[in-house]
């Protein structure tokens, strides 16, 4: 007896904890009807639970349904998805995958919803990216660029003092120099690595993102536009007609010869990926995104730097991050673009990059992040606000990104860097030109 | 005339075997033989027969996943473009060679490990139980784990070159070895397999065949070369086309291991029509690669069975 009497006290005690739970996260009560918002997103990824619940409250009528995806197979979901009778009404999705996804009709133009003041504040990179057909699709949330960060004790050690700002960036020639000169182990099958693999994709080189960065440097966007400087740096035609000529570019071999020398004689970089190689200390050198910076800031587990990213000739950076939008065959596009414009500005804006602590895409809210104000972290805003451009934007993006990809990764691999290039070039017009 | 005059005529010599009425009996076993099937032919229809005329429609559109409503009639341009570029000729090249190096190898070494089974020598059970696992396993686990293996700097097989003074070799990301390594890895996983079939195969060849060729002479080899093998010749066939349909239908090691690199060395026709289809939205193009690889797929099983058609029973 006196059992069962614990047991239902326990039970009542219980419950009224729970009613008491339940009365402090009350919401407004919806007097209209509900509306259900279904969003696609990567696991980890915006936008997050904060922020939603404080603009539910705002909008007690709107409940959402978050389904998840890991971010490889993303792509291929939304293809799926978005052809189905009935799609998602919100998709998170790679910025530069917007125009091939407005182009398809799949995202929903949202610049009659676009707060005042919104053209002023965006980062032109991110605008450009996001924009199609003089349409705005995404106001994004988040922007993101690469960086080289270095282990503070290996490179101590081998006597090497990266630069920290951009006047005194490295060229790609000096990098490769402090590459070998603090690598430990033989060239190829190091024991510490000169510069460490990519921790995109399965770790191997070549992806648009990174490494076509080096040509791109290798070009000059103030020359005459029919010059094969002026196109290698684009690489790929303003209007998005062609690649032809603008990928295999003497300039651009050249730069590609030295990035293969760095996996193959120089031995510099391995070929496969080695998972948490910088953080593990088997790297010197390490190319990433302010997300690890954020990382190794909440859990130093080495100390680091970080020097803005080599260049050939000019030097630039690739911008972008993951977006989202709103889909054009949404039941409810209306409500689902408000949420889209509404977690992308102001306070919401502000919660949803704070949470990740990648870049804003507000110049507004540079100043609330104290971590971006000053070094390291600083040389990304320095990075991106003078050196950012978005990777060739244009409605067949994801197969320029692919092929591309396949023949850096060739050309990473051993292959003739001016022929696969003129391959990729092919490749990239037949898409084109269906 | 009328219908009630018409007659049938009948050679001369022939018996006219009227058709027994079903019995009750008969009847309710077919019902129930249709109840039983009927679940699974349903599946196979809405699963397999009904894409497959989707696909075979759709290799005359060109049109992209994303948008699919504004598809366009194109007629044969899906196939004339196989044959204008040289992807798919290059892709099926490179399947045909990964086939045929796995059916190459595969069948001698399962053969022989089935005769090994099917001995009286020792770790018998152990062997069988090494040969199985790797069918067993997941094939995103094996290539996983032969990715780590082939690993150019710190791989367990370069390891082991290195410590026997070769140098290291660059297994999967060389445009030569890269195909090679993929056949080897293949052939690991799937030699159980036919060493099983062949094992199975063996059991059913009747002893006394070999027992009176030993009795007139015969040494093992002679009854090994002149019996066995011709009496195995359905087991064979029944292994080489099963292999040849696995590898041609490959797609794990070479979007794990290899993303089909490098430089298209391993870019396996499934794969292919994969990116194809979801990452170069060619959806249209890559139906047209999906028909054509079933007709190879069935021209090949064919050609094979008519090669390899059983001369001797048992």
């Amino acid at each position: 007896m006196k059992i069962y009497s614990i047991v239902f006290a326990s039970l009542l005690g219980a419950t009224a904890l729970g009613a008491t739970g339940a009365n402090a996260q009350s919401t407004p009560a919806c007097t209209g009807e509900t509306v259900t918002l279904r969003i696609l997103r990567t696991p980890g990824n915006y936008p997050y639970p904060k922020p939603m619940e404080a603009w539910q409250k705002d909008n007690p009528c709107v409940k959402f349904e978050v389904n998840e995806v890991p971010f490889p197979q993303l792509a291929d979901t939304i293809s799926v998805q978005a052809a189905s009778s009935n799609p998602p009404d919100i998709i998170v999705y790679d910025g530069p995958n917007t125009q091939s996804y407005a182009a398809a009709g799949i995202l929903l133009p949202i610049t009659k919803y676009l707060p005042k003041g919104w053209d002023d504040d965006i980062l032109p990179a991110t605008k450009a990216e996001h924009s199609y057909n003089g349409e705005v699709y995404s106001p994004g949330i988040e922007q993101t660029t690469v960086a080289m960060y270095y282990n503070k004790k290996l490179v101590e050690a081998a006597g090497v003092k990266p630069p920290q700002t951009l006047a005194e960036a490295w060229t790609w020639p000096q990098a490769l120099e402090a590459f070998k000169k603090c690598q430990q182990g033989p060239a190829g099958a190091a024991t510490v690595w000169g510069l460490g693999p990519t921790r995109f994709g399965n770790g191997q080189p070549g992806l648009v993102y990174q490494d076509l960065i080096y040509q791109r440097s290798a070009g000059d966007p103030k020359v005459a536009p029919t010059s094969s400087a002026y196109k290698t740096f684009w690489a790929f035609a303003p209007d998005g007609k062609t690649a032809e000529g603008y990928l295999n570019t003497p300039e651009a071999v050249e730069a590609l010869k030295f990035y293969q020398s760095m996996f193959n004689a120089e031995g510099v970089a391995p070929k496969v990926g080695i998972p948490n190689a910088f953080f593990d200390a088997k790297a010197c050198f390490y190319i990433d995104t302010p997300a690890a910076g954020n990382a190794l800031i909440k859990d130093p587990k080495i100390e680091w730097g970080i020097t803005p990213l080599p260049y050939f000739k000019t030097p630039v950076v690739h911008t972008g991050s993951t977006t989202f939008g709103a889909t054009a065959r949404s039941k409810h596009p209306e409500i689902a673009a408000k949420f889209v414009v509404d977690m992308s500005w102001g306070e919401y804006a502000y919660m949803n990059v704070s949470q990740r602590g990648n870049l804003p895409t507000l110049k507004s809210l540079f100043s609330r992040f104290d971590v971006y104000n000053k070094y390291p972290m600083k040389v990304f805003v320095d990075q991106l606000q003078s050196w950012g451009q978005p990777r060739p934007p244009g409605p067949k993006f994801a197969q320029y990104d692919k092929i591309v990809s396949e023949a850096l990764r060739g050309v990473a691999f051993g292959g003739n860097p001016a022929e696969l290039m003129a391959d990729a070039e092919k490749k990239v017009q037949r898409i084109l030109d269906r | 005339m009328s219908t009630g005059e018409q007659t049938l005529t009948v050679p001369a010599g022939a018996k006219t075997r009227p058709r027994k009425a079903a019995t009750r009996r008969q009847k309710q076993e077919r019902l129930v033989a249709v109840g039983f099937l009927a679940p699974f032919m349903l599946l196979l229809l809405i699963f397999q027969y009904v894409p497959l005329l989707v696909m075979a429609r759709n290799s005359f559109y060109d049109y992209s996943l994303l948008n699919p409503a504004a598809e366009k009639f194109v007629g044969l341009r899906n196939f004339a473009d196989m044959i204008e570029y040289d992807d798919a000729r290059r892709s099926f090249g490179i399947t045909f060679l990964f086939a045929f190096g796995v059916v190459v190898f595969v069948i001698p070494i399962a053969f022989a490990l089935a005769l090994f089974l099917d001995s009286k020598l020792p770790a018998r059970g152990l062997v069988r139980t090494m040969i199985m696992l790797p069918v067993v396993t997941s094939s995103v686990v094996i290539a996983t784990m032969w990715s780590f293996l082939l690993d150019p700097s710190n791989g367990l097989i370069n390891g082991a070159l290195d410590i026997v003074g070769i140098a290291r070799q660059p297994f999967l990301t060389s445009t030569q070895q890269a195909l090679p390594s993929l056949i080897a890895m293949t052939l690991w996983q799937q030699v159980g397999f036919g060493a099983i079939l062949f094992l199975a195969g063996l059991q059913g060849v009747p002893s006394e065949l070999g027992e009176a060729a030993r009795i007139d002479g015969a040494t093992r080899w002679q009854v090994l070369w002149n019996i066995t093998i011709p009496l195995l010749s359905r087991t064979t066939l029944f292994v080489v086309v099963i292999m040849t349909v696995f590898s041609l239908q490959a797609f794990a090691p070479a979007f794990l291991m290899t993303q089909g690199g490098p430089q298209e060395a391993t870019n396996l026709i499934v794969y292919h029509i994969y990116n194809t289809a979801f990452i170069m939205q060619q959806a249209g193009y890559a139906s047209a690669l999906s028909v054509v690889l079933l007709l190879v797929v069935l021209a090949i099983s064919m050609v094979q069975m008519a090669l390899l058609r059983s001369r001797w029973n048992y």
